[in-house]
């Protein structure tokens, strides 16, 4: 039996009425320091910035081929004043490595780093929106809005059809949006700060307008001379995923029922990523329609590139150039109009 | 165009770093004026060093003693070829808020160098993306000045 004297009155009707206290076994406690996360359970209150969150949940995440994680540190959770549904964020410092053939980059959960970031684009709709607040241990606790969409990768699958009309329907609209994602890790960068977890399932498409925006601040790296690498490689790697709507290892280009052998045949090791030399990047070989300006973009981020992206500005307005392009040559198209020669073949 | 005659040369414990030193000592040696300045600089603690209790002043301590031996080690290089020891100087520095390379170009800049030079390690372009070359992004932004790339 829940003991409901211990709550306060204010919280005790939603409290009393959500379905998380019909099931649980025990005396639901109040969490005011987060420190020791993975204690904290479901049916749990976290007691923060003086509003009691419910714990109903946690999100989960996995990197991909791996099945999802739960994240202890990251509890949904329902605002026991209000009836509004958060994520919190609480601090779990991690290091790891990851590696690239013989290369190695040290990666690091950076709670600071995130909350640094929050501020900073609070209001900015390319990214997802909360506050930091300390609890009574001196936590960074991130309170997080739910963001209402689904992830990139998932929204590009649901769009249906083939590759190439995804490629004539509806893969301009994707970029476009990109674009604006693209401005806004440069709004970071200018800014001294890093997204640092840049993947495709890190850009929520909302739900209301179609929009891009990006979640999940809290990796850093330590790379002094090159503090944006990570980033830049991000974004090559979501480009890449936008303009194929898959991942394709060479494996995947074999089993491809309208490619197979022949173009299996045709990949050379510069084709493929530059890292980490798994995933084709010349996407023109797997689908010939494929503007070869756009082509050239995604040719930087491969093995075969003499030339690297310095910055994401620069990387932002090759492609913007190319998308506006694609527009034009969409309009006349579309119109009927004729316009001087595209510079796509 | 800064005066050539000044040379900035980074550094680090490297054999590459000690072949432009001696490069250098062997091109500049009949030179009448000249100025060398040997300069060191050093990265910024990783993200976690604070965390994990670290501190700032402990960490320049030791990288600065550790750079000073090399720098004293290229110093006596070029004495020995025969370079008025009043021809050099010495520099040692965190990169604080900015890369290495950018930290080497403002130094450049605020010292008016006119040459400056640089081994170069030959990394891959997969490495080059990651890690960045010193040597690569001052020839990319030799303007107003000189760029020796020692190989």
């Amino acid at each position: 039996m829940i003991d409901w004297s211990y709550f306060p009155l204010r919280i005790l009707p939603r409290l009393q009425a959500h379905p998380a206290m019909r099931s649980i076994r025990h005396q639901p406690r109040i969490w005011r320091d987060t420190s020791n996360f993975t204690s904290i359970d479901y049916g749990d209150i976290i007691l923060v910035d003086n509003r009691y969150f419910l714990v109903v949940g946690y999100t989960r995440e996995g990197r991909f081929g791996i099945d999802d994680q739960p994240k202890q540190w990251v509890p949904k959770v329902h605002d026991l004043e209000t009836g509004e549904s958060n994520i919190l964020k609480l601090v779990f410092h991690e290091t790891y490595s990851i590696k690239f053939g013989e290369l190695e980059v040290k990666c690091y959960r950076s709670p600071e780093k995130e909350a640094r970031v929050i501020d900073l684009v609070r209001g900015n709709p390319a990214f997802m929106q909360g506050y930091t607040v300390l609890d009574d241990a001196d936590n960074l606790v991130r309170i997080l809005d739910v963001v209402p969409g689904k992830r990139l990768d998932t929204y590009l699958q649901q769009l249906g059809g083939t590759h190439r009309q995804y490629f004539e329907e509806h893969m301009l609209g994707a970029l476009e949006r990109f674009l604006v994602s693209v401005r806004a890790i440069s709004m970071l960068h200018s800014h001294g700060l890093k997204h640092g977890d840049i993947r495709r399932d890190h850009i929520f498409v909302n739900r209301d307008d179609g929009s891009f925006l990006w979640i999940d601040f809290d990796y850093d790296f330590y790379l002094p001379e090159r503090p944006y690498a990570m980033d830049l490689l991000g974004l090559g790697n979501v480009l890449l995923y936008i303009v194929g709507r898959q991942n394709f290892r060479p494996q995947d280009v074999l089993q491809h029922p309208e490619m197979g052998e022949k173009v299996f045949s045709s990949l050379r090791v510069e084709d493929m990523a530059l890292l980490a030399r798994d995933r084709v990047f010349n996407l023109k070989k797997l689908y010939p329609y494929i503007p070869a300006r756009l082509n050239d973009i995604l040719l930087h981020f491969s093995a075969g590139t003499s030339v690297i992206y310095d910055t994401v500005d620069e990387f932002h307005d090759e492609l913007a150039a190319c998308v506006a392009s694609l527009r034009r040559q969409t309009a006349v198209r579309v119109t009927g109009l004729t316009a001087s020669p595209g510079p796509f073949p | 165009m800064d005066d050539w005659h000044r040379f900035l040369i980074a550094i680090d414990k490297s054999e590459t770093s000690m072949r432009a030193v001696r490069y250098l000592g062997q091109m500049v040696r009949g030179l009448a004026e000249k100025h060398i300045c040997l300069l060191h600089v050093y990265p910024e603690p990783p993200p976690d060093f604070y965390i994990k209790g670290g501190r700032l002043d402990r960490y320049q301590m030791l990288r600065e003693q550790r750079a000073d031996q090399f720098i004293q080690e290229a110093t006596i290089v070029l004495e020995g070829m025969g370079i008025n020891g009043r021809d050099i100087s010495q520099r040692i520095c965190m990169a604080e808020g900015r890369t290495i390379s950018q930290m080497v170009l403002d130094i450049r800049k605020e010292g008016k160098f006119g040459t400056v030079v640089t081994g170069k390690r030959g990394v891959s372009k997969a490495e080059e993306f990651l890690f960045g070359s010193i040597s690569n992004a001052l020839a990319r932004h030799s303007r107003d000045f000189t760029a020796w790339i020692v190989g």
